[in-house]
């Protein structure tokens, strides 16, 4: 049916539907119309949500089955449908049992089956899967799990050696064990380098000693040390003889099996928080603590019995950095997440977009979808091409970090760290945005967008800051041209082989046709990545001309630092998104993916940084504007479909996706 | 107003009560086994009801001693031996039409369920807004054992049980009794068959198709039925740890787990049922549900579509055929199932269950357009 047609026939039948005035109202009654009816996808859903999720759909299908099924996940029936949640309306004390008992009764369904005790890709892949399920339902979920498993079981799989592994990881799966992780301190968070607390070596007894020596070096936010942990990796400092060997990892037992602290450990509450309210995070402090000489995780440093430092590393700098391993994989795991947070909260309003009206054009005419607006598309539809965008790069990123060896590592860190920091920020960004396009009903704790904030919020802070992490990624591309230069070689890694060829040029008058087309948008990017670099390179260079110190240079060139990683981040996320589009055969899929490609290019090349540096001129700004608008529009027929991809049960949505007014009715009070 | 009785040889009754409308099924010596005329004449009747303001609510009910014992399988198998596949498909076409209509029916439908209710019989009724069971009613899901799986839009029914006691249900056909229908929510009540003639009359005599009137009116002649010391549904704690596991084999482990520390005749039955049942039916049946869980009800059949036509196919195994012969045919209830083994049956084999069928004339189920009725919001919440 043409859809022009079909269109004014849903008006028509909206109108024909509404029950006659009543002497009270001149407007007929409001009834919910749900878009399952009116809108038709173009595209195979379900063929899309497995490239989108891309792993272990059916491990996801179950795993958002347990917990469905499960009262314990606080279901509730809103306008004839079942949702879960958490009920944030619980003290803290009670949201902390119940994400334990969540997990316990996870655990016994066998939903981290060979968690830690497995190696290699399908189980790492499994479970990324099982997080960002978790993740879906509630951050504490996520957050609690994330720091006994990857935090502290990754911690022992990758500081620790072989008997570190059988003594520890089995009964950490089975949480027999309940791990934790102790880095931040007051004092310290970024730089852990700087953490004040002491470990010395006492060869008479063969044991650690450990000590907070002051109140700046507690530990802090340690994620399940208030109520649950039975132990934790403590990073401290070293000294050996009188030499401060740098930063180390010991394993530390700071409650008995039934739960009491531990002698010469004190653990106070961290107190109630914006969000995460179901974890228990906790400081602690350390008087004497005597620590087992095995109790060291010795992968890189050990210490002798008769009490020598030993370590295959020489150098402290790489010595410190293999120390920062499970954090990588932690911000894994948090950018992955923090893309299918974005779903959820697109999901949700632009299901509302398409159900909700408001303003007629004319007297006694209907009032106009929300997403029929030209700029309620325009606020929402470019956040599901940029969602659609980093699901590609997120997945990527975890095919480099299982397929990982000793020599990608470099590219690990550095891409990890820029995703880390864009999909968090972007995420922010799309949950703000998401909860205004809801209007009122978005401040409702029940509808989960705007609660999402609060949760999410501290993504851009833990496994590391954002912006210091995208200074790092400045700093690892200055490094990659340097390297380059010095070895008079071609650029290689990191995605930065476009250096070697010629600048590309951007045509003086962008027509619909170039703006659409990959091989422009490619050089766009590429274009920015380029020019900021070498303007970051001569700036730095300056600087040292100068006679500053290289840090001082990167410290005084920060605003182009932050700009070049902002471009690097956007034309690797591209990259990702033009390889997933290109292993799909010719069809509806690989259309719609197209042009979600261009607009997600469009709203990159957009930013202001095309302007400020003078890549566009103002005119081909306003041809970008202008594309962005058309392809909005494009796009707007596949809206329902797009999030319909993403692939998160109605459950797991929230009452305001579905028949909000039956869901507010007075039957339902 | 006089009731009329359209056709004595009619396999489907029809008596006009005033604004609402009995429909009897009619073929009581197959204890109602829907036929392909039946399916289509009962589509003809709702489609022309939703229509007719002077319908305000339908009433269907089986007679003698069975509501609906389910789909001709007879017929359908004879159809895909002279027809193809596609003949036998025509049956599943019709008959899941037919569910999502009532699914997504307008006006209310009240089923009297005082008997055998099985596979199509439960397409048949449980879609709708009422579901009345009676100390006659037994109810059961049996395809796993002839080869087959709950279609009929039973992912989407049976997933939506308590706990995961659709998936006890679904891959071992248990049987249920009208109060265990009432309990685990597939029936809406209880009604001593004694009482069923009042209720019927007292819901002839109304004028309103208002879902809470008729609730009120059914729920004066219901009872509250007590459970059998022996039911199933006072094991949800076993029934949970078990069929909650991430595939079938472990839902077998998890059962010989139970049985480890003490004997127990129904787990030992369950996993005798399980073994006996085809494994391609009990893989497919599981997967199936899982995903119709989170799936509306329109999505739930076209994707039930999609696997009977594989089904009819035998493109990866002929277990339907085998079924049929060995349960309804020669009656030797000793099928050999191909593949034999759980282990045999790998995920991809069952992932070709759910693609869209590959063929110039394979095309995907179609749902009538629902657009211009104004739903009840119980039906828009199963989209």
């Amino acid at each position: 049916m043409d859809r022009a047609f079909q269109r004014t026939q849903i008006l028509t039948n909206h109108l024909l539907r509404s029950s006659p005035p009543s002497p009270l109202s001149s407007n007929a009654c409001l009834s919910y119309s749900p878009p399952e009816l009116s809108e038709n996808n173009a595209f195979d859903v379900e063929e899309m949500r497995n490239l989108i999720d891309g792993h272990n759909v059916e491990e996801r299908d179950w795993l958002f089955g347990l917990m469905k099924q499960s009262r314990l996940f606080n279901p509730r029936v809103r306008g004839g449908k079942v949702f879960v949640s958490p009920d944030y309306n619980q003290s803290a004390e009670q949201q902390r049992e119940m994400t334990w008992k969540r997990i316990e009764y996870l655990l016994g369904r066998g939903a981290f089956e060979r968690w830690l005790t497995e190696k290699g890709e399908e189980i790492e892949m499994r479970r990324f899967a099982g997080f960002e399920v978790f993740s879906i339902y509630d951050h504490s979920l996520f957050t609690k799990l994330g720091a006994h498993f990857f935090l502290w079981g990754g911690a022992i799989e990758f500081l620790g050696t072989k008997h570190h592994h059988e003594k520890w990881l089995r009964d950490s799966e089975n949480y027999l064990i309940k791990g934790c992780f102790a880095m931040t301190e007051l004092g310290h968070g970024s730089n852990v380098r700087g953490v004040e607390t002491v470990t010395t070596y006492d060869s008479s007894t063969g044991d650690f000693v450990m000590n907070t020596p002051c109140e700046s070096a507690q530990k802090y936010w340690i994620g399940g040390a208030a109520n649950h942990a039975t132990h934790t990796v403590v990073f401290s400092q070293l000294h050996i003889n009188g030499t401060n060997q740098g930063v180390h990892a010991f394993i530390v037992q700071i409650r008995d099996a039934d739960g009491n602290i531990c002698p010469n450990i004190r653990i106070a509450d961290c107190g109630h928080k914006i969000g995460l309210n179901g974890v228990d995070n906790g400081r602690i402090w350390f008087d004497n603590v005597r620590v087992p000489r095995e109790n060291l995780l010795n992968s890189v440093a050990d210490v002798s019995p008769d009490g020598r430092y030993l370590s295959s590393i020489e150098n402290p700098d790489q010595r410190f950095a293999a120390f920062m391993a499970p954090l990588t994989v932690g911000r894994v795991y948090i950018a992955c997440s923090a893309v299918y947070q974005s779903k959820v909260a697109l999901a949700v309003a632009i299901r509302y977009a398409l159900t909700r009206r408001a303003f007629s054009l004319k007297p006694k005419e209907p009032e106009v979808l929300l997403l029929d607006y030209p700029s309620h598309q325009r606020r929402l539809i470019p956040l599901a091409a940029r969602t659609y965008a980093m699901s590609f790069a997120a997945n990527y990123l975890k095919m480099l970090y299982v397929k990982r060896t000793p020599r990608s590592n470099k590219t690990i860190h550095v891409v990890s760290s820029s995703f880390k920091a864009t999909f968090t920020w972007n995420n922010m960004h799309i949950l703000q945005e998401c909860r205004e396009a809801c209007g009122g009903q978005g401040l409702k704790t029940e509808n989960r967008v705007g609660h999402l904030k609060g949760e999410y919020d501290v993504q851009s802070t833990f496994e590391g800051d954002n912006n210091i992490l995208m200074q790092r990624v400045s700093k690892a591309l200055f490094g990659a041209y340097m390297a380059a230069q010095k070895r008079n070689k071609a650029f290689k890694g990191l995605g930065l082989e476009h250096m070697n060829k010629p600048c590309p040029v951007i045509p003086s008058l962008l027509t619909s046709t170039t703006l659409r087309c990959s091989r422009f948008q490619m050089d766009a990017l590429c274009l920015r990545e380029r020019d900021l670099l070498n303007r970051f390179v001569a700036d730095v260079s300056k600087c040292k001309a100068e006679g500053k110190s290289t840090q001082q240079a990167f410290l005084m060139c920060y605003q182009l630092a932050e700009d070049l990683g902002r471009a690097f981040s956007d034309r690797a996320i591209f990259q990702t998104f033009i390889e997933a589009e290109a292993t799909l055969p010719a069809g509806s899929l690989k259309d719609v993916l197209g042009t979600l490609r261009s607009l997600y290019a469009l709203i990159c090349i957009e930013d202001v940084s095309y302007l400020r540096y003078g890549y566009l001129s103002v005119d081909n700004g306003a041809n970008v504007r202008r594309e962005i608008t058309k392809i909005c529009s494009e796009l707007r027929p596949h809206a329902l479909a797009l999030v319909t991809s993403f692939g998160i049960p109605d459950p797991f949505l929230s009452p305001l996706a579905f028949n909000w007014i039956e869901a507010n009715s007075w039957s339902s009070v | 107003m006089a009731s009329s009785v359209s056709s004595q040889h009619d396999q489907v009754l029809v008596e006009v009560k005033s604004f609402a409308r009995v429909l009897t099924l009619n073929r009581p010596k197959q204890l109602n086994a829907l036929s392909l005329h039946m399916i289509s004449r009962l589509l003809e009747l709702f489609l022309a009801y939703e229509e007719d303001p002077n319908v305000k609510l339908v009433i269907l009910k089986g007679k003698g001693r069975a509501f609906c014992t389910g789909g001709d399988v007879a017929a359908v198998v004879h159809d895909l031996r002279t027809g193809g596949w596609r003949a036998g498909a025509n049956h599943f076409m019709k008959g899941y039409t037919l569910n999502y209509l009532m699914a997504t029916y307008s006006k209310p439908q009240v089923s009297l369920l005082n008997g055998i209710v099985m596979g199509g019989g439960n397409g048949a009724s449980m879609h709708g807004r009422f579901r009345v069971a009676t100390e006659n009613s037994l109810f059961a899901m049996p395809e796993t054992a002839v080869g087959l799986f709950p279609d009929v839009g039973a992912s989407y029914f049976l997933s939506r049980l308590p706990g995961f006691f659709g998936e006890y249900v679904g891959l071992t056909g248990a049987r249920l009794d009208g109060a265990e229908m009432l309990a685990c929510g597939l029936a809406t009540h209880f009604v001593p068959s004694a009482k069923l003639p009042m209720l019927e009359a007292a819901l002839c005599a109304i004028d309103s198709g208002d879902p809470e009137i008729i609730s009120s009116i059914i729920g004066r002649y219901s009872e509250q039925p007590s459970l059998k010391e022996q039911s199933v549904y006072n094991r949800l704690d076993v029934i949970d740890r078990c069929f909650s596991q991430k595939t079938v084999e472990e839902i077998l482990s998890a059962l010989e787990r139970e049985v480890v520390d003490r004997r127990d005749r129904w787990i030992s039955a369950t996993i005798q049922t399980l073994k006996r049942a085809s494994p391609t039916s009990l893989k497919i049946s599981l997967r199936s549900i899982r995903v119709g869980r989170f799936q509306g009800v329109g999505p739930c059949l076209v994707r039930e579509y999609r696997m009977v036509c594989h089904v009819l196919r035998g493109e990866f195994s002929n277990d339907f055929l085998e079924g049929y012969r060995a349960i309804l045919l020669d009656k030797d209830k000793n099928p050999k199932w191909e593949p034999s083994k759980l282990e045999l049956v790998t995920d991809t084999k069952v992932d070709r269950y759910f693609s869209k069928v590959n063929n110039e004339d394979g095309e995907d189920l179609k749902l009538p357009v629902r657009s211009k009725f104004k739903l009840p919001s119980y039906v828009v919440a199963k989209l």
